[in-house]
């Protein structure tokens, strides 16, 4: 009995192996995208309360500091070789100069606020360290001077003033008790407001990005992402490099698409065929600054005035401004490097337009992608008789938001840059360009073939390099 | 020292590459300036004389100076955009349509119509609908020749002719028209082949009749061109020396998609969000389909449309793909996409070499351009067709592999605009009522898409078109989405009997006095006394409205006035939605609703009495029906009278009832013949039953027993879901039509190689009943089920292994695998096979006649199922003694005394 038993057990098993078999051959195959993006996402574990662990009174920053180092003994020493802390890059040797150069906030101008040489009273507001008064003078090695809060802190807890330090009023031990992982509104509070605002310096990076909409930002919107999602952070140092206060960036240091998403993920082969020529970013980002406007164009020649303030338009201490909503990128190959950095001293042709930087890459660079790009156009103020561009002192003290006087402003900040002023002055024309890689719309909201390839498309095929469009006269 | 000069040199070095790389990017943020035709070269403008304009100062002639270089009577001899029909003009008594094309068919949509020349009463004379009509004129054919061919420059004026006079408002009368005075309007090449065509100009001057104008007022704007308050002045700046054009003046250009536009309908390339007109006759187009062609994304369009944020497409995907008008109609000799035209090529050839050059090509441009076949323009009949489709571009096969089961045979039947333009999201036509008019002389009419006039502020909500199958010019059939546009008006007899239309100039008469609705016509119509008759109160839905028109009518010397109603399907190709935004839901059209019948509202107040008939000159079926639902005319399509049968919608009531009476009855049958054998064992308390174990069935048998039965039972219930999808929608439709398939097969196999063994084995012996008293053997087991069963009496016949069946079983299974199993499989394999053989569609009744079959075939088997299963239970001493030897291939049988001594004997 036992052995008709297992036979016909064996028969139902044979039977079922017939059926099932030719079914699971011919059962239609959904064409599942080979690669998840989400297994590249970082599970988050949840952060130990660190309410009930910190104890004690803390007068100052640097009181809070130690306190962290006690348990944290190395977060110190992470955090000073980092950008965050320095201000300055790494040294390059860049082909316009004999010596090696740093570039940085630290060191460099830019052509928002210009430069904080000399105005450290209000740039280092968003320093992550206490009391950067003169970077020649501070202590960069002293690992106390390192802001934990900035990063750390819940934000309606903690907030920076002048200098770098804590603020008035501020509970430092409320602060330091509601630490935890970096959250949006951590790199927000500076990175969303750079340049003296919201929207001011990155169209792409905003104060929308807070409480986004799902369109406004895929990943911040509709899939909740953190910025440390993908400026993935190991020994404090946050991955991600801004190639406005960089000469080149090693790839490995830089955030890409591919982290997370195929080098060609797209169901319709014409468009991966896009990807050998094309950023993601360029069709992914049709437009940014799409709620808040971004600074297209800064003239600091106007600054001084008393035709009253109106903060998208003119103020007294800055200048005139011309915002942008909806801003749609300007098109430039780019290898992820600068071709050329104005550093402070570089000569200027003050009749035309003077690179803050330059991206680099050309139709011919087989490692230049076609790219989008936010271009801030400024004038600001040059030395005529050497004609090179000045660092105004400004927020420092009886800097030109005081006298609103051009003349000692820059003086003062010659002295502050060491850099030599004739008295004579100027303003040029000075163009930078910022990557837009934020704000990626759903993908139902990227470019379309028409956007490009049409007689009104947003490529200007010949500046490009291309003998015409490419889907009539071939690509590179 | 030295190190600074290197320095500085350097520097300066690195400074001058800089500013040298900035100017070459910073030239891109200027805007370039307007580009000249790269290619096209200069030339003269002449008038019709030959002379340059600049001297005689007359209108350009495009003849004359297109035709210096290209073969200008080419171009206007083929080129269907010319003629409008003109070729195909037929002067006739019985109909007030004369000919395939604009010039000539009656457009019920404005309500005008060509006067032939015996017509007592005039409407449009030649002059008159160039006026009225010009602005969809392109030039040459019936604005350069008369109706005989000869130059309309060669008639002479006469207030007789309606080709040589024309209506004058002032006296109300036809007054002699000189062609030569106006002259006349060339095929107009500047309208189409340049950038920036001032066709507004255009229009009001035609519409003033200033023919000879037309032309050149296509290029105000153009600089080349002025006008003062009273003439046209050439601009001499614009000229060289030698009289010819400038090279910034020659905007010359293949045509764009807004030269199309100027005509066709709305057509939005810019970033401004679109907005449009909803019914708007001049996008007539736009206006009778609902087609938009943008690139633009619906939910980033300005109109107010309903669930627009969920629509991030645009509204026409080629344009999105950067496709223009000409891609796809481009012209028949254009070498550039003739050239992979296999078809074209003699049959040993794959390619052709012998093709125009390009020069020559530009000489004489074939501007018949490949088209459609579109249910709404009828010019050109020959042409039809010619345009690549869908298929000439896309692989259906790969693009829809994976998903679409029986993809050819979706292809054989719908056109794949039926799933690709799945909705239409601007407002188009739905009906325009002639019988009554708004107090402008306008026509009611109402619009389908929307509920009120305006996009931008009353809800837009589109609408979906109907699909009707359209007979292709190679003979197929396909199911293609049109528009119904049902027109209304009134007809009378002239003079001489024939039937015409009825002029807007007498419905004028008859409705209005003095600018206000006559006070008879007032007093009928409103209803509600505001003094004002509105669209609703606008109709003549009763008998006494129409007695009163009617009369009125006939009161202006009309006669026989009647009401006309007709339905026009318009065609829908354009709008194809991105690939994801395609239906793509298998219970679209496989279920009870079906999208292939759903019904499309054709007006919400007919005529009273009045039922519109389908124009007759299209190439699409109307097999449905129009239902009247309290004067609101509906259009019910009836898909199966197109010879299609839609599973999972289709099916015929009878045999479903038959059906499922056979197996709910055999329930019945099987239910009460065991409750009886249950009381009857209770009542004959039986004793002990000598029984003993024989090996009934080898593992084959029972192997392929079960794996029929596994495969059968699921045929029958996925052939149930793919029947009654509306019942068991939980199933995916797709999935079940697979497993059905797959399973089908397997049986089929299965039921091969059983068959292949009962051969060889010699098995099949047992199937086949003995003719020699098999009646009486068949009567004896009959009697044995219907009285001895209950009795307990031993079975009449004993079951062995080499003799397992009863004669009644013989029968039974005589019937199923020489009859009912065959059918089955034929029905479904012929089924299967109609998408790889289009032809049993057409001969073997299709599946309109197999699927039904099928249908009533598995009812039979699924009875026979219950029945085989009851029956089982009488087998043996136990009711589970057959299943058990099925199973285990040994059964308990009854020790007889007449026992087959061959039975193996059990151990046990």
């Amino acid at each position: 009995m036992k052995k008709t038993r297992s036979l016909w057990t064996l028969g139902l098993a044979a039977i079922l192996l017939v059926i099932i078999l030719p079914l699971a051959i011919f059962w239609p195959k959904n064409a599942e995208a080979a690669d998840n993006p989400w297994d590249n996402v970082p599970r988050h574990p949840t952060h130990v309360s660190h309410a009930d662990i910190i104890e004690g009174e803390f007068a100052t920053g640097q009181d809070v500091t130690r306190a962290c180092l006690e348990c944290h003994p190395d977060a110190g020493s992470e955090m000073m070789v980092t950008t965050h802390f320095t201000w300055e890059s790494k040294e390059f040797d860049v082909p316009w100069r004999d010596e090696p150069v740093t570039i940085g906030k630290a060191n460099q101008i830019n052509n928002f606020c210009i430069g904080t040489q000399g105005n450290e009273r209000t740039c280092m507001t968003c320093h992550v360290g206490y009391g950067l008064d003169d970077k020649d003078t501070y202590e960069f090695n002293n690992p106390e001077n390192v802001d934990c809060l900035a990063c750390h802190a819940d934000t309606s807890t903690y907030a920076k003033s002048n200098f770098g330090n804590p603020a008035k009023g501020i509970d430092l031990l409320a602060a330091a008790r509601s630490v935890r992982a970096p959250t949006r509104d951590n790199c927000g509070k500076c990175h969303f407001d750079g340049g003296g605002g919201n929207g001011v310096k990155h169209g792409d990076l905003d104060e929308s990005l807070y409480f986004p909409a799902d369109n406004l930002d895929v990943h911040m919107g509709k899939l909740d992402f953190l910025c440390t999602d993908c400026h993935r952070t190991e020994e404090h140092v946050v991955k991600g490099r801004m190639i406005a206060d960089n000469y080149t960036i090693d790839p490995a240091e830089q955030v890409a698409c591919t982290d997370c998403h195929a080098q060609k993920p797209h169901e319709d082969e014409r468009v991966n065929l896009h990807t050998d020529a094309v950023a993601c970013q360029t069709c992914h980002i049709p437009e940014i600054a799409t709620k808040d406007p971004t600074k297209v164009s800064w003239d600091w020649s106007t600054a001084g005035d008393d035709r009253g303030d109106d903060h998208f338009t003119y103020l007294k201490i800055k200048g005139s401004f011309v915002y942008e909503r909806n801003y749609r990128p300007e098109y430039l190959w780019f290898n992820g490097n600068n071709s050329y950095r104005y550093l402070l001293g570089d000569k200027i042709d003050p009749l035309k337009p003077t690179y803050i930087n330059l991206p680099a890459g050309s139709i011919n660079d087989p490692n230049a992608k076609i790219f989008p790009f936010k271009l801030h156009v400024a004038k600001q103020p040059y030395d005529t008789a050497n004609n090179y561009l000045l660092q105004p002192r400004t927020s420092g003290e009886n800097g030109f938001w005081t006298t609103f006087d051009w003349l000692s402003a820059l003086t003062l900040g010659s002295q502050d840059t060491g850099l030599e002023f004739s008295g004579q002055y100027g303003f040029a024309e000075t163009w930078m360009y910022w990557p837009t890689t934020h704000m990626v719309q759903p993908a139902e909201y990227a470019l379309q073939c028409d956007a490009c390839h049409s007689d009104n498309g947003r490529l200007d095929w010949e500046a490009l390099g291309y003998p015409g469009d490419p889907i009539e006269w071939g690509g590179r | 020292m030295k190190t600074s000069i290197k320095l500085f040199l350097l520097g300066a070095l690195v400074l001058a590459l800089a500013v040298g790389i900035g100017t070459a990017i910073a030239k891109e943020n200027s805007a370039p300036a307007e580009a000249a035709s790269p290619i096209h070269p200069t030339f003269a403008l002449l008038d019709a004389d030959g002379k340059h304009v600049l001297e005689s100062g007359q209108p350009i002639s495009t003849m004359q100076t297109c035709g210096q270089c290209h073969d200008a009577d080419y171009i206007v001899s083929h080129s269907y955009h010319a003629d409008l029909g003109l070729s195909d003009y037929k002067e006739t008594d019985d109909s007030w349509n004369t000919s395939n094309g604009l010039f000539g068919k009656f457009d019920p949509i404005a309500n005008r119509y060509l006067s032939q020349k015996n017509d007592s009463l005039l409407d449009l004379t030649t002059p008159d609908w160039l006026m009225t009509f010009g602005w969809r004129v392109p030039g040459g054919g019936p604005a350069v020749n008369s109706r005989s061919g000869q130059p309309l420059v060669s008639l002479k004026p006469s207030a007789e002719n309606p080709e040589a006079s024309a209506y004058d408002a002032a006296s109300d009368s036809y007054q002699a028209w000189d062609w030569k005075k106006s002259g006349v309007i060339e095929m107009n090449c500047f309208l189409c082949h340049t950038a920036n065509p001032n066709n507004d100009v255009r229009v009001e001057v035609i519409a003033k009749g200033e023919f000879g104008w037309a032309n050149t007022a296509t290029l105000l704007g153009s600089g080349i061109v002025l006008r003062t308050t009273t003439e046209w002045v050439y601009n001499e700046k614009a000229f060289d020396a030698d009289g010819e054009l400038l090279a910034d003046y020659v905007q010359l250009q293949e045509p764009t998609n807004g030269n199309c536009a100027s005509c066709h309908g709305e057509i939005h390339e810019e970033t401004t969000p679109l907005t449009l007109d909803a019914c708007d006759a001049t996008q007539t187009q736009t206006a009778t389909t609902g087609q938009v062609v943008s690139s633009q994304k619906i939910s980033e369009s300005g109109i107010n449309l309903a669930d627009k944020a969920n629509k991030p497409y645009a509204w026409d995907v080629h344009a999105e793909r950067a496709l223009k008008c000409t891609d796809c109609h481009y012209s028949l000799n254009n070498p550039s996409h003739a050239l992979d035209e296999k078809a074209a090529n003699p049959d040993h050839l794959t390619y052709d070499p012998r093709k125009l050059e390009i020069g020559e090509y530009l000489e004489k441009p074939n501007h018949n351009f490949t088209r459609g076949a579109s249910a709404q323009f009828t010019v050109a009949p020959e042409l039809k067709a010619t345009m690549r489709r869908c298929e000439s571009c896309h692989d259906t096969q790969a693009a829809h592999a994976g998903w679409l089961p029986y993809n050819e045979r979706h292809m054989q039947v719908v056109a794949c605009e039926s799933c690709h333009i799945p909705q239409m999201y601007a407002p188009a036509y739905a009906s325009v009522d002639w019988t009554a008019i708004r107090l402008d002389g306008s026509a009611k009419t109402e619009c389908r898409g929307i509920t009120g006039t305006n996009t931008i502020t009353d809800l837009v909500s589109g609408y979906q078109p109907v699909l009707m199958q359209r007979d292709n010019l190679d003979g197929t059939t396909s199911l293609a989405p049109y528009n119904l546009v049902t027109t209304f008006f009134w007809t009378y007899d002239d003079a001489d009997g024939n039937a015409r239309p009825v002029r807007r100039a007498d419905l004028e008469a008859a409705y209005l006095a003095s600018g206000a609705y006559a006070a008879d016509v007032l007093s009928a119509f409103d209803a509600d006394a505001d003094g004002q008759l509105s669209d609703a109160e606008l109709a003549l839905d009763t008998d006494a409205k129409q007695a009163l028109i009617a009369g009125k009518l006939e009161a202006l010397g009309l006669k026989n006035v009647k009401i006309y109603g007709q339905v026009q399907p318009y065609s829908i190709n354009h709008n194809v939605a991105e690939g994801s935004y395609a239906t793509n839901e298998c219970a679209t059209c496989h279920d009870e609703n079906s999208r292939v019948t759903e019904p499309l509202p054709l007006t919400d107040n007919a005529p009273l009495g009045v039922t519109p008939e389908f124009v007759s000159d299209t190439n699409v079926s109307f097999t449905g029906s129009i239902e009247n639902r309290d004067g609101a005319l509906v259009y019910l399509p009836a898909n199966e009278k197109d010879n299609i049968y839609i599973f999972g919608h289709n099916r015929i009531t009878w045999i479903d009832w038959f059906g499922a009476l056979a197996f709910v009855g055999t329930i019945f049958g099987v239910g009460g013949h065991g409750t009886m054998r249950y009381l009857a064992a209770r009542k004959h308390k039986k004793g002990h039953t000598e029984t003993r174990r024989v090996y009934m069935y080898e593992s084959y048998e029972r192997f392929w027993h079960w794996l029929q039965v596994v495969a059968i039972v699921m045929l029958l219930l996925t052939g149930l879901v793919i029947h009654r999808p509306d019942m068991f929608g939980a199933f995916s439709f797709r999935n079940v039509v697979i497993v059905h398939n797959v399973l089908a097969a397997l049986l089929a196999i299965n039921a091969a190689l059983s068959l292949f063994w009962h051969l060889v084995s010699g098995e099949i012996r047992q199937y086949i009943p003995h003719p020699r008293g098999f009646i009486e053997d068949a009567i004896t087991q009959g009697l044995f089920y219907i009285k001895g069963i209950f009795k307990h009496e031993k079975h009449p016949f004993d079951k062995t292994k080499d003799g397992k069946l009863n004669p009644l079983q013989k029968v039974t299974y005589f019937g199923l695998l020489n009859v009912l199993l065959p059918l089955q499989g034929l029905t479904g394999i012929l089924m299967w096979l109609v998408q790889k053989v289009p032809a049993i569609q057409t001969t073997l009744g299709g599946l309109p006649f197999l699927a039904p079959f099928h249908t009533l075939t598995a009812w039979l088997f699924a009875a026979f199922i219950v029945g085989h299963v009851y029956l089982t239970t009488t087998a043996g001493p136990k009711p589970l003694d057959g299943i058990q030897a099925m199973v285990t291939g040994w059964e308990d049988m009854e020790v007889h005394e007449y026992s087959d001594q061959r039975t193996v004997i059990s151990d046990q």
